[in-house]
């Protein structure tokens, strides 16, 4: 094998994996600040993913513009989510929330199957292609990896250097002790579960703009956030990043030596081993 | 005139009753202590005054205003704040944050410069250790942290659980300089203490708490030569 072709499949799965970190990284707030396992995740991203592709086709909104006012509003819809459903059961036990987000996941998945059907979409936008000496790249990939990346660095601005972001900080840590220092603990969960979902969203919009998807399509980013939470340890955005791209390395060579179906198969017996050995997290991070 | 009254409050957990009616109005300017033995709801009293647990019935005034049943957030915004037993620092971020955080409601906020130099002044260590991830100090500087995130706050009445335990004797003594140089800054501390000879020592009023209820109260001094308290909590 060329050693270009391998040095694209690695750059391709880098690439992709940029944006598992990002999907990975909204699981990975919830939990962090919350403790809620969201089981939505999947759905929204597909919802994402909608979110680009029909702002696009329909209106002829440049994606990337879509981009945003999907962010914008996966923001907004995620904090509703959590007013209506969430809050309610924030303070019952792991399995109630469980099945809160089981449910909206089931809701978004029926109604968007009546709505969209399950045939694939495609949004049909392109940006050519990039050389970079034996490595050709896809351009909506590039520019997705780095969208992703602008994206943590705004996240951890915003965690570490604005009065919100250490509201949310301290709220994760010792919810009762922000309460009693004045910070409103139920709004800033709401506004994290806004984050989250908002990340998701940015996901699915990214994914749209070079792969087709459907309704379902989801489901197997949520999949692989699960790993990557694994991977980088739950509650650590930084470490999200670097799971997902462990993860696209992984997917990117893999198929050299192997059939594509076993990716998946190796990929989670990976998920289990670091359970076993690593229950925090192969980099680190905090766990329960 | 009392900054607090605590009228014929009752709460607990889930079914189970802790605070069986309890009357307590701490003097505006004055260290009150609060003192009884293990379990006997000092914590419960404290948790139910800020919102942590619901007042089931009786009321809870502060400044003459009823928050009875507005939320924990609120009452920082008021000036009541509480340094809670088991010091629940925000373990992952660092003293600095821990400070800040301190100073979020809107009293606190426009004089942070102010009180985290009084922090600084009051304990020294916390200037050197600003950057530190608060879970990583010793418990002596957790405790410390505790008190300056709750003077960070400009509080009108702190409220202090357990000021000095597990802390070493030369420490404790320190913490109880500081509350007495607060007091005369003229700050209203009501303080609930293990130490039942340096509460009383320090303090200007005391009320003894004995399953759920105020059993005894009176003027510091008085209740340290009292025969009950000095058999039942001072060990003579
Ligand atoms: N979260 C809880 N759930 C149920 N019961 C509790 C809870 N917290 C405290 N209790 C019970 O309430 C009673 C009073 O506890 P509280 O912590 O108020 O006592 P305390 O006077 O502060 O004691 P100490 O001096 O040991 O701190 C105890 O019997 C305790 O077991
Ligand atoms: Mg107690």
């Amino acid at each position: 094998m060329n050693p270009g072709g391998i040095l694209t499949s690695l750059m391709d799965g880098l690439l992709i994996g940029v944006v598992y970190g990002i999907a990975a990284m909204g699981l990975t707030l919830i939990w962090g600040v919350m403790r809620v396992i969201n089981l939505a995740h999947g759905a929204i991203i597909s919802l994402g993913m909608f979110g680009v592709y029909l702002i696009f086709t329909n209106f002829g909104i440049h994606p990337y513009l879509a981009l945003l006012l999907v962010a914008l509003a996966g923001l907004l819809f995620g904090m509703l989510i959590y007013y209506i459903t969430i809050a309610r059961v924030i303070n019952a036990p792991y399995l109630s929330t469980l099945l809160a987000t089981f449910a909206i996941n089931m809701i978004f998945i029926g109604l968007g199957t009546a709505v969209f059907t399950t045939t694939p979409r495609d949004a049909g936008f392109s940006l050519g292609n990039v050389s970079l000496g034996p490595v050709t790249l896809q351009g909506t990939r590039l520019v997705a990896a780095l969208v992703t990346l602008l994206v943590t660095g705004g996240l951890y601005f915003f965690l570490y250097r604005t009065r919100p972001g250490k509201f949310v900080r301290a709220v994760a840590n010792n919810r009762a002790a922000a309460e009693l220092m004045g910070i409103p603990s139920a709004r800033i969960l709401a506004l994290s579960f806004g984050i989250g979902t908002m990340l998701a969203a940015i996901a699915g919009g990214l994914i749209a703009t070079f792969f087709s998807f459907n309704i379902l399509s989801g489901d197997i980013y949520q999949q692989k956030s699960f790993i990557i939470g694994v991977l980088g340890g739950l509650g650590n955005p930084v470490g999200a990043l670097l799971g997902g791209l462990i993860l696209g390395a992984l997917e990117g060579l893999l198929p050299l030596v192997m059939p594509n179906t076993w990716v998946p198969v190796i990929e989670f017996v990976l998920f289990i081993v670091i359970l076993l050995v690593r229950p925090s997290g192969l980099l680190g991070g905090k766990s329960e | 005139m009392s900054i607090l009254e605590i009228k014929n409050v009752t709460s607990g957990y889930g079914e189970v009753q802790i605070l069986w009616g309890m009357n307590i109005s701490p003097e505006e300017g004055k260290l009150t202590c609060l003192v009884g033995g293990n379990g006997v709801g000092k914590t419960t009293l404290l948790r139910t005054i800020m919102g942590l647990n619901r007042t089931w019935q009786g009321s809870i005034t502060f400044g003459g205003q009823d928050i009875t049943h507005s939320p924990a957030y609120a009452k920082a915004d008021l000036g009541l704040v509480l340094v809670p037993e088991g010091r629940q620092l925000f373990t992952d971020m660092t003293v600095q944050e821990n400070l800040e955080i301190g100073a979020t409601n809107q009293r606190a906020h426009g004089k942070y410069q102010q009180n985290l130099e009084r922090v600084f002044a009051l304990f020294p260590r916390l200037k050197e250790r600003a950057v530190q991830k608060a879970g990583t100090l010793s418990g002596g500087e957790q405790q410390m942290v505790a008190v300056g995130r709750g003077i960070m706050a400009d509080p009108r009445l702190l409220m202090i659980d357990e000021l000095s335990l597990g802390l070493a004797p030369v420490l404790t003594l320190q913490l109880f300089e500081t509350l007495r140089q607060l007091r005369k800054e003229g700050l209203t501390i009501v303080l609930v203490e293990q130490n039942v000879q340096m509460a009383l020592a320090v303090g200007d009023y005391a009320y003894v708490i004995a399953e759920g209820k105020s059993e005894m109260e009176g003027p510091a001094h008085k209740l340290m030569n009292d025969s009950h308290v000095r058999e039942t909590y001072l060990g003579l």
